[in-house]
């Protein structure tokens, strides 16, 4: 089986070209080739899966090419941390075609779509299994033009054209840095091997100062992908995808593979505690930050895409407390549980055709299976108790406070409060309530079709029973899987002072309530806390003016640049080119001139060659002299 | 200064005379005949050189066959009254060309002296000649007799040929 | 011994041939251009005739070479003269800033 993994990419890989061949086709059956052949996918990466729970492990390795002393090479790797994975991203991407085999129903490039998801899965899954840093590049980049191109989709509606070339640019950013630190990885150990990285970083080959050097390159470029801090805004925009696409890419697979390079490099930032401590301060930062924004947006989507960017943050922050396994274990749960969150969104958006929340309403009734499924992923993802995000967040919160970062502790658990309160504000404002939408609107409102429905219920059912991998309760069966890997787990497992579970229910218990209060039973005003802090709410509102911020700086500076390089190509170099071209005109001019056929002037034109040669004769001293 | 200095000067200015008003003069006629001075000084040239044969030959074939050829040349084609001037930039261009090439080769020979001569040279110098011609160079001799033969068929079918065309077209 | 040194004949030869050059050049009637030329054969044979006297080795070479040059130039002449004229009969001129045939 294991020998067989690297065919694991190639199945989406074929139903990308195959439907690009259809590309043309009107007919909506094309889904099924993508579906069947991502089904393959998972069928066997459940079977490698399976493989490396036995505690098996395979890398194949072949010489791409030979710089000096130096191979490159290229093959595939199976181990605890990215079999896990495979599993994560080939499930949901299964899901995802199914499910978008009803939600693009009726699109005019239906077979494009999946085409492109299939693109994505390719390169996501390739990403996985890359043994090495160089490879990783190469589906890193290759990931975020499945991105690009799904974004982009609506390539007709100029937001979303926009919001693609925001994610490519904002992207682009993390990709340098993570393209420097590794061009100094390679510089220091002279292979992109993980192996040899670690065993280089282990023997202490490196320098403590590059080593956070790098560490912290790559990190920038964990940043860009995963949405974190500075460098988050494109997620947020991405949204103008279609909504099956934000539940693959930005909740469960590419935005985690941030994560999942943090996870993979592991030993590399263990070496250096400001690497693990920079981690884990701009994973607490974002998981505030972007939780507060979440609070105030309207749009159904964007609540979840700045959910999505906190969860990350989360996962990183657990990462940089040395909270290995809980990250990877927040990482699966929230993949379940996003993409649920984000497939339910969309089934409502397919329902009533908005995505202003507060247009919809009173949808319990009408979306007799989308409601409770969402009101799962709701609940899973506020940390109710039994449910999968219960058990990572805790996870994530006992190994922040083990690690004794006691800010960033507080910091997670405000951020926990304020998911809950938003999601439960999303839920009350959609499904609960009078109908707020139009009149017209509400008659077309409707369950979705099965192939919609099957996706969310599977992922319903695991986003309940995903946190089981890993409790203090029956076992600890993920950080058992995950200690098999190439990684030193920091400190075994950490369950810290029982009163953290206490805490993250008492947080998420008071969320909901608060949401129930203001949105369901209005006891207190809706516009309670912007009344009492307007400017606060203000700049909340405007999503921290981050945007903006970047405008005024970053985009107008670089127009100015632009227009100084505008200027200096116009008058400069410009003017350089006509030059040389009118002297090259201006001299065959007088050329052709010369060729006017008469023999005088040919004879002239021969005289001044025979003065030159007599003169640079008599110049340097020739036969005469 | 000697009589030979004299003589030289005297023959030198008109032939250097004649090429000047070739180039100045505008009737046609004009400059052929100016042209007459300069080959037969020359000649007189060549007589100080100590070359009498060449002089005679020089007289008979520049001054006397060639320079009538040119008038015949003159008559039988139509021409303007007055020669036009050539375009100034030309002339100017032209001009600064030849310049140029005066002056190097002016500080190339201005001192040049292989410091003997042959004071033998003019003693039976027709007779020594032809001697050297009939033995030494016989055979460009003969070769020159052919070239000339040539000459003349290729100058009689040359302006003839036109002729009969025009002929057969009538 | 003779009082007139070779570098007068040479000048005299140099400015006869720039003439005749520059006659050949700028001169617009073919009749003109073909005598400039035999000015400009004659300054050569000025040179021969010169070396002849004034030379490492003096002797007659130099003098036949002007009697053969003479011959060249008179065929020359001759040929010239004829192309001259079966040109004034197609093209009813002399001048040589009309001849352009070369352009086409």
């Amino acid at each position: 089986m294991l020998q067989m993994s690297w065919l694991i990419p190639l199945f989406p890989l074929l139903s990308f070209i195959l439907l690009l061949l259809f590309r043309k086709s009107k007919s909506e059956s094309t889904a099924w080739i993508g579906v069947l052949l991502t089904g393959v996918s998972l069928v066997m990466s459940v079977g490698v899966f399976l493989a490396v729970w036995q505690g098996e492990g395979i890398k194949t390795e072949g010489t791409w090419f030979q710089i000096g002393e130096r191979a490159i090479t290229m093959g595939f790797e199976v181990n605890p941390l990215n079999a896990l994975m495979l599993v994560i991203v080939s499930l949901v991407s299964f899901l995802v075609h199914l499910y978008s085999k009803g939600y693009m129903h009726g699109d005019e490039r239906f077979p494009v779509f999946f085409a492109y998801l299939g693109l994505f899965s390719f390169a996501m899954l390739g990403l996985v299994l890359s043994p090495n840093l160089l490879q990783l590049y190469m589906f890193w980049e290759l990931v975020g033009l499945g991105s690009f191109l799904l974004i982009g989709f609506y390539y007709f509606k100029p937001e979303a054209k926009a919001a693609a070339k925001k994610a490519f640019v904002m992207t682009r950013i993390g990709d340098v840095g993570l393209f420097i630190g590794m061009v100094l990885l390679f510089w220091q150990v002279g292979s992109f091997e993980y192996d040899e990285i670690f065993t280089s970083v282990k023997n202490g080959d490196i320098s403590s100062g590059m080593l956070t050097l790098t560490a912290l390159c790559i990190f920038v470029g964990a940043v860009g992908k995963s949405g974190q801090l500075p460098l988050h805004t494109w997620l947020p925009d991405a949204m103008e995808g279609p909504t099956p696409v934000s539940a693959l890419i930005h909740a469960a697979t590419m935005v985690a593979a941030g994560v999942y390079l943090v996870a993979a490099m592991y030993p590399l930032f263990q070496a250096s505690e400001a690497a693990l401590t920079v981690v884990a301060v701009v994973g607490g930062l974002t998981a505030i930050f972007a939780a507060s924004i979440g609070l105030m947006q309207k749009d159904i989507k964007r609540v979840l895409a700045y959910s999505t960017v906190s969860q990350l943050g989360y996962m990183m922050l657990a990462l940089g407390a040395s909270g290995y396994v809980a990250g990877i274990f927040h990482l699966t749960t929230h993949a379940f549980f996003k993409a649920l969150l984000f497939l339910a969104a969309g089934s409502v958006i397919h329902a009533v055709h908005t995505q202003n929340i507060e247009e919809m309403g009173g949808l319990w009734k009408k979306l007799r299976v989308t409601g409770p499924l969402f009101l799962i992923g709701a609940l899973a993802i506020s940390g109710v108790p039994l449910l999968s995000g219960f058990f990572s967040k805790d996870e994530i919160l006992a190994s922040t406070y083990a690690d004794g970062k006691y800010g960033l502790f507080w910091l997670a658990v405000i951020a926990a409060f304020m998911t809950a309160f938003y999601m439960f504000r999303l839920f009350f404002l959609v499904f609960t309530g009078e109908a707020r939408g139009e009149e017209h609107e509400q008659k077309g409102v409707h369950e979705s079709p099965g192939v919609m429905t099957f996706p969310m219920i599977v992922l319903g059912v695991l986003a309940v029973v995903a946190g089981y991998l890993n409790t203090t309760w029956f076992g600890t069966f993920l950080s058992d899987y995950l200690a098999q890997g190439p990684v030193d787990l920091p400190h075994g497992d950490h369950h810290g002072p029982a009163w953290i579970p206490l805490l993250a229910t008492l947080a998420a218990a008071l969320g909901i309530g608060l949401a129930y209060l203001i949105y369901q039973k209005g006891t207190l005003s809706r516009d309670w806390i912007t009344r009492s802090l307007p400017s606060l709410a203000e700049v909340i509102y405007n999503k921290w003016y981050i945007d903006e911020g970047y405008d005024q700086t970053v985009v107008k500076g670089t127009r100015a640049l632009s227009k100084l390089g505008v200027l200096f190509d116009r008058y400069v170099v410009d003017g350089l080119v006509t030059a040389v071209t009118n002297g090259v005109q201006g001299l065959s001019k007088i050329g052709s001139r010369l060729q006017n056929g008469q023999v005088q002037s040919y004879g002239t034109a021969a005289i001044f060659g025979i003065v030159i040669l007599l003169l640079i004769v008599a110049l340097t001293g020739g036969y005469f002299s | 200064m000697t009589g030979e200095m004299i003589a030289f000067f005297l023959l030198a200015l008109t032939a250097i005379t004649g090429g000047v008003l070739l180039i100045n003069l505008t009737n046609v006629v004009h400059m052929v005949v100016a042209l007459i001075f300069t080959f037969i000084a020359i000649a007189g040239i060549y007589i100080t050189l100590s070359a009498e044969f060449v002089a005679v030959v020089q007289v008979l074939i520049y001054s006397g066959a060639i320079t009538i050829i040119m008038l015949f040349g003159i008559m039988l084609t139509r021409h303007q009254e007055k020669e036009k001037r050539a375009p100034r930039l030309k002339i100017i261009l032209t001009g600064l060309a030849i310049g140029l090439f005066f002056l190097i080769m002016y500080g190339k020979i201005k001192d040049l002296n292989f410091g003997q001569q042959d004071v033998e040279l003019h003693v039976d110098n027709t007779k020594k000649i032809g001697i050297e011609l009939y033995s030494h160079y016989v055979i460009p001799f003969e070769l020159t007799s052919v070239l000339l033969l040539v000459a003349l068929i290729g100058s009689i079918i040359l302006a003839k040929r036109a002729d009969d065309e025009k002929e057969a077209k009538k | 011994m003779s009082a007139v040194p070779l570098t007068a004949y040479l000048m005299l030869a140099l400015i006869l041939f720039c003439i005749g050059l520059f006659g050949a050049l700028t001169k617009r009637n073919a009749v003109i251009v073909l005598i400039s030329i035999e000015l400009m054969l004659n300054a050569v044979n000025i040179n021969l005739v010169a070396f002849a006297k004034y030379s490492i080795n003096p002797g007659l070479t130099g003098q036949i070479f002007s009697l053969f040059t003479i011959t060249v130039a008179a065929a020359e002449a001759a040929v010239g003269l004829a192309i001259l004229i079966a040109l004034y009969r197609n093209r009813q001129t002399v001048n040589v800033d009309e001849m352009d045939t070369m352009k086409r």
